[in-house]
């Protein structure tokens, strides 16, 4: 298109209508490209969202059977989500699940703010101590797992090396049921009290240094600035790595089901753990897909009520 | 006085809630620190550790070595299915890094700087969100019937769109908002010198970009090489498969494999730290999500 403005330009004779004639050309241009650059993000999420979303609500109202390579769908109504209700492991997953969620978030909140506001007292190597603390967000959780059964492992692993070494019984850790939740719960903190580090890190470096400073001229101590000014000020980014930690915990799958497997029994089953085994061990297509319609409208249900609440606090703080 | 006001911001900018070298609380400081790092490196080593011992070490329960590279020998065996896949991974984290890349990068810019309106912005942006949120394994039903239809089970391209399709929300997002910081004035005055639209995006606003979507880049880089739960279902595990389910292979509940284990573990590990070492700054602003400014 850029041969017709430098043409328009060379016509001399021309040059008065320029502007108006250039004008023109660009609406026309961003008419067909504002509309072209939209259009790949829109084919992948109608393809590979929104169609299927569409199969998974489908099959949700169906007995499905896959006989070579074709899903066979017959209509049962409502009857998957009845069953839902008699279904004993989908209640102890979701039980499993809040357990869990609840003691990684508020276990990686109070590592994660500590850490922060310890590496931003350092007087050297605060970038240092930066780098190396966010290495274990960045590993994929599989080699997280690897590394987790190399240490628990009762055959091989380091902590019981080391309970050998001081004439302690080795323990089981993964092998009875508080022993492998806690151990789970253990690893994620692990792994992810870095992201929450990294995250009040960060607002605390954004704080504005004569806040803090007016406080101290106050004669404030370090833990009065922290309790008083610090943590109000920095209450958002926590709130906000509280969000995506929750919502992380909703996810986990991957480091159960190389550590767990969700076992001994169903004591580290969590939602996705048990989806996976409706769906690819029992073949159970319809019942595994009402399960998911049902988690997927829990996590939006949460929301609403996460938003709702949100903005009543802040409407009751104004009143 | 413009001296001495940033010399007190450079003191300022380490130290914002105000220690000072007589502070009685700076070694507690330290001493968490250190402990942090500590807890961090030491699993790291004994993996590495692990990876290097003959098996007679490994499962001796005593604190003896044997160097040796046998694990790696054998994961790397030709008739081992492992270099397969970390080729398949390379190539899963180029193509689906590409592929997210250049749509964002256009969606976000068109999102930002192109005059849509309201309503279509924050629906899109919604719609990302959302999908941020729900677990992937709800929709795992859905995607198979999908793939089922399209013959893409078990494989490579079948991951590279999954892998695209769940990391585009971020990208799209983040790209968005990277756009926004950049004047449109700057477009504007492209097209005054007769640039063409498409023209001004890729030798004007691109351009100006690059800091944002380098931090795109690598976080969704990392994001592609680490995911397991598609390739986990949608692969049977074999020549098809990236390598983080190559390790889940290793680890069954008869048998673990712990030296070769390990050595996967290292392989699939290491990369990334050396990445995290060189491209802190990305990486930092991609998992924060939030602004990168420069």
């Amino acid at each position: 298109m850029s041969t017709t403005a430098r043409a328009g330009a060379t016509s001399g004779g021309r040059d008065v209508d320029r502007p108006h004639e250039q004008r023109m050309h660009r609406r026309k241009q961003i008419h067909w490209f504002k509309y072209l650059s939209v259009l790949p993000l829109l084919i992948f999420f109608l393809v590979l969202v929104a169609f299927p979303v569409g199969q998974l609500v489908w099959m949700a109202f169906g007995r499905v059977r896959l006989v070579a390579g074709n899903f066979l769908w017959r209509p049962v109504g409502f009857d998957n989500f009845t069953e839902m209700m008699s279904d004993r492991v989908f209640g102890i997953s979701l039980w499993n699940s809040a357990v869990f969620i609840t003691s990684t978030v508020v276990l990686t909140l109070v590592l994660g703010v500590l850490l922060a506001l310890a590496t931003e007292r350092l007087i050297r190597g605060q970038q240092l101590a930066q780098n190396v603390i966010i290495w274990p967000a960045i590993i994929a959780p599989v080699v997280i797992s690897v590394i987790w059964l190399l240490i628990l492992s009762p055959q091989i692993g380091l902590l019981n090396r080391i309970l050998i070494s001081f004439g302690i019984n080795p323990q089981a850790w993964l092998g009875d049921n508080f022993g492998a939740m806690a151990s789970v719960i253990v690893v994620d903190v692990w792994h992810w009290t870095p992201i929450v580090f990294l995250f009040v890190y960060t607002a605390l470096r954004g704080l504005d240094p004569e806040v803090l400073e007016a406080a101290s001229v106050d004669g404030a101590s370090y833990m009065q600035r922290v309790r008083f000014v610090v943590l109000p000020l920095l209450a958002p980014a926590i709130l906000g790595a509280a969000a995506i930690r929750i919502i992380m915990g909703v996810k986990v799958f991957d480091e159960m089901y190389l550590l767990t497997f969700g076992g001994p029994g169903t004591a580290t089953t969590v939602i996705s753990i048990y989806l996976r085994s409706v769906f690819f061990d029992a073949f159970e297509y319809g019942y595994g897909a009402a399960l998911s319609v049902t988690v997927v409208l829990l996590v939006l249900l949460v929301l609403i009520l996460v938003f709702v609440s949100r903005s009543l606090i802040r409407r009751l703080s104004r009143a | 006085m413009p001296e001495v006001q940033t010399a007190s911001r450079g003191t300022e900018a380490r130290q914002r809630t105000g220690a000072s070298k007589q502070d009685g609380g700076h070694w507690i400081a330290r001493l968490i620190v250190i402990g942090a790092a500590i807890i961090t490196i030491v699993p790291l080593i004994w993996m590495i550790f692990i990876s290097l011992q003959k098996p007679r070490v490994i499962i001796s329960m005593g604190w003896g070595a044997e160097f040796a590279v046998d694990n790696f020998a054998e994961i790397f065996d030709p008739r081992a299915v492992f270099g397969g896949q970390v080729i398949n991974s390379i190539l899963l984290v180029i193509s689906a890094t590409a592929i997210t890349l250049v749509i964002s990068a256009l969606a976000g810019y068109s999102l930002s700087q192109l005059q849509w309106s309201n309503r279509v912005v924050v629906t899109v942006l919604s719609v990302s969100a959302l999908l941020q949120v729900i677990p992937p394994m709800t929709l795992v039903p859905g995607l198979y019937a999908t793939l089922t239809n399209y013959g893409l089970v078990n494989s490579l391209t079948g991951l590279i769109l999954l892998n695209t399709v769940f990391n585009l929300p971020f990208a799209t997002i983040m790209t968005k908002f990277y756009f926004d910081t950049i004047p449109g004035e700057l477009r504007e005055s492209a097209a005054i010198d007769g640039a063409s639209e498409f023209g001004a995006f890729r030798t004007v606003m691109l351009p100006l970009a690059a800091p944002g979507i380098a931090a795109v880049a690598i976080f969704t880089a990392i994001q592609v090489w680490n995911e397991f739960l598609f390739g986990l279902v949608f692969t049977t595990g074999g020549s098809q498969a990236p390598i983080t389910v190559g390790i889940a292979a290793l680890i069954q509940p008869q048998e673990i494999k712990f030296g070769a284990m390990a050595a996967v573990g290292v392989v699939t590990a290491v990369p990334i730290i050396l990445l995290a070492i060189v491209a802190n700054r990305q990486i930092v602003a991609g998992l924060t999500g939030g602004a990168v400014k420069g």
